[in-house]
């Protein structure tokens, strides 16, 4: 209960300070008109996909042969082009020269599925078609992205009917972001992060106010504090984030797909994370400057990175890898995957990165916080 | 019944001490105060009672129970109304009170009940709705009372509740101390202005460095300082004073004037009066009047530690 009230008042405190609001609200809002109307000629929403070419090899006996070649007379009608590879022919190799699309190596266990990374619109309906055909045969498809030595094992979570594989996945082939579309989920995806700064005020904006005072001397566990804090925080931040999610959808046009709970959970775990970085951060550091400064150069580097500001094509190398170490990448690409392609499986990494370093910084927070006199 | 007791508590800031082996006992039903300059440790005496600072050393007793193991206890007794405002200032009066109220259990009816009360104490009823951030100063201050009192604890503690406020809002705090007083509250009241109290306390605790230097009531106090007495004469000019004479007389130890009033101080065992009488008829000066200052804690204070209150 007091948990509750100590949630409730800080939701009410924060609701009610105007620059937090306009930070949270109309800056998003007004960066996705400005820069969705602004770069809109550089985003071709009728990206014409083309024939898809997979290159294939079978190990595998006939029971389960028979219904592969049905699937692949199938994805021909949709110009998805199956192409066995001719002996002796590294699979892998022809996928990273760019000469196929995807190479797919069929078992008696499942698929492996090895998509390329330049083509990765191409390569993911492939990926999304296959999976849902190994669904309908109780398959696992391992996917790998020209990384063979990494191949993870993805559980294929689309669920369809049998028998519609095909025209499920490939409904959305030519499905791609126009620039509303892509700054509607940059920009949600940079403000989620953006929930650190407040959160970095959370139990230092009681000290300076001196409220801290009387939640310390109240007969209340330190801990209710704490929670009551960081639930308030959730709320208000996820409540900031549907709206601006909503005024995108329904002023902008903005597609934000089919699946608006795996979204919203993504994005809960994103805000999650932000909200427990900000507190943890806010206890690393004990100067109140230097945590404000530290905070706007890191989530400022990560909306930059994360592709916030403009969209980043074709990333390799070092590039790729520091826009990896963004947040708002993980959930940016998580979340396209999911409203273009339908893929749902994109979720489950990103959702459980998010907890993961959450809890660690919460782990951290929570520490520093019993240890500390008062609050 | 004791409500408050301390014994031998000490805290130290690294080298420094701030309370110094402190002991005392605050009955039910007092009016105690804390007087001492700035400094001198009462606010960390208070935040150690308030369990917001952890002692080094010594015992804290409320109603009793020692508060080291019956911390809940203590809590819901205890109504802090601390030195530094402790109030959100965009949320409005009522929801400050109902808030902190809240945190001690209060709901429903009763909650609402409770709030309304500590804002009719303070006088803030009708700016219930009004957020602290357009209050005077004087306004925060009842508001910072109303949050302390709403879940109606045994003993009230004041930590310096009228700092730089306006006359008319101190006197409404000085009389709802003795309002809450009579309705049953041990009160504490913290100040390092004399008058006050001087005015409502029952007995007080003078401080200096960490330590009770005296306690008692005001008159046990002011029987501290029986070597020098005030002496004030009125008269009708001073234009014939010669100021050196008067201090030449036996006993005087210093003048001061202010206006047509001359203050003089003079030691106790000396029977000096006609002498000083003597001094302004034989200058054909025209006595208004004469009076015998009663030394107040002013002096008390000059007297134990050789500084002003206020330094
Ligand atoms: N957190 C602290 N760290 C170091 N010194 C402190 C701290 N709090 C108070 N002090 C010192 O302890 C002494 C007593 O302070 P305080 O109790 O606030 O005095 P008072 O309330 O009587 O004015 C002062 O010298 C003050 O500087
Ligand atoms: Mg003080």
């Amino acid at each position: 209960m007091n948990i509750f009230n100590i949630a409730l008042i800080e939701f009410k405190h924060t609701i009610r300070d105007v620059r937090t609001l306009v930070f949270m609200l109309a800056f998003p809002i007004v960066m996705m008109l400005i820069l969705g109307t602004a770069l809109s000629t550089t985003f071709d929403k009728n990206i014409k996909i083309g024939k898809i070419n997979v290159l294939y090899t079978e190990k595998t006996d006939i029971s389960f042969s028979s219904p592969f070649h049905g699937f692949i007379k199938e994805a021909k009608k949709q110009d998805i082009h199956f192409k066995k590879a001719p002996h002796g022919l590294d699979g892998k190799k022809a996928v990273k020269q760019n000469h196929y699309d995807a190479y797919v190596v069929v078992t008696d266990k499942g698929v492996q599925f090895y998509g390329s990374e330049r083509n990765s619109i191409q390569a993911s309906i492939a990926e999304g078609m296959l999976s849902a055909f190994t669904d309908k045969y109780n398959l696992i498809t391992e996917v790998a992205k020209e990384k063979p030595d990494q191949v993870q094992t993805v559980m294929a979570s689309v669920s369809t009917t049998p028998g519609s594989y095909v025209k499920e996945t490939s409904l959305n082939a030519d499905k791609a972001p126009g620039s509303m579309d892509y700054y509607a989920v940059a920009m949600t995806t940079m403000i989620a992060l953006y929930s650190a700064i407040s959160a970095s005020n959370l139990i230092r904006g009681e000290r300076i106010r001196n409220t801290a005072v009387r939640l310390v001397i109240a007969p209340i566990n330190k801990m209710e504090i704490f929670l009551g804090k960081i639930l308030g925080s959730l709320a208000l931040n996820l409540v900031c984030i549907m709206l601006v999610m909503a005024f995108s959808r329904f002023v902008f046009g903005a597609d934000w797909g089919v699946h608006p709970g795996m979204v919203l959970l993504i994005l809960f775990t994103e805000v999650f994370l932000a909200v427990s970085f900000g507190l943890g951060i806010s206890y690393i550091i004990k100067a109140d400057q230097g945590t404000r400064t530290i905070l706007m150069i890191i989530l400022q580097l990560s909306s930059f990175f994360g592709g916030a500001y403009f969209r980043i094509e074709n990333a390799d190398g070092i590039l790729r890898f520091i826009m990896n170490l963004s947040p708002l990448t993980w959930a940016r690409e998580a979340l396209t995957k999911i409203i273009y392609n339908n893929d749902l499986t994109a979720a489950l990494p990103v959702i459980s990165l998010n907890l993961g370093i959450s809890l660690l910084f919460l782990l951290f927070a929570v520490v520093a916080f019993r240890r500390r006199e008062g609050l | 019944m004791n409500v408050l007791e301390i014994k031998n508590l000490t805290k130290k800031f690294g080298d420094f001490i701030a309370v110094d082996n402190m002991s005392l006992a605050v009955q039910e039903g007092e009016i105690f105060g804390f007087l001492g300059s700035n400094g001198a440790g009462k606010s960390t005496t208070i935040n150690m009672i308030a369990g917001l600072l952890q002692t080094n050393g010594g015992e804290i007793k409320i109603l009793d129970k020692n508060i080291a193991s019956h911390s809940k206890l203590a809590k819901m007794n205890i109504g802090i109304v601390p030195q530094d405002l402790a109030i959100y200032e965009d949320m409005t009066a009522y929801e400050n009170v109902r808030f902190f109220a809240g945190l001690y259990g209060l709901r429903g009816a009763e909650l609402k009940e409770r709030v309304e009360e500590a804002l009719v104490f303070v006088g803030l009823l009708d700016k219930q709705k009004s957020l602290p951030k357009d209050f005077s100063g004087g306004m925060k201050r009842r508001l910072n009372i109303a949050c302390a009192i709403a879940h109606r604890p045994k003993l009230i503690i004041m930590d310096e509740p009228t700092v730089g406020i306006d006359p008319q809002s101190r006197n409404y705090i000085l009389t709802s101390v003795r309002k809450l007083n009579e309705m049953g509250c041990t009160v504490i009241y913290t100040s390092h202005y004399m008058e006050e109290v001087e005015e409502i306390c029952s007995r007080i605790a003078i401080m200096d460095h960490g330590k009770v230097i005296a306690e008692g009531t005001k008159e046990q106090l002011k029987a501290i300082i029986t070597d020098t007495r005030d002496i004030w004469v009125e008269v009708k000019n001073t234009e014939n004073l010669e100021e050196a004479a008067l201090k030449e007389i036996k006993g005087v130890n210093s003048i001061s004037i202010e206006e047509n009033v001359i203050k003089i101080n003079s030691q106790s065992e000396v029977n000096n009066l006609n002498h000083i009488i003597q001094f302004f008829i034989s200058r054909l000066i025209e006595i208004r009047s004469l009076q015998e200052q009663a030394p107040n804690l002013e002096t008390v204070f000059l007297t134990l530690t050789g500084r002003n209150l206020r330094d």
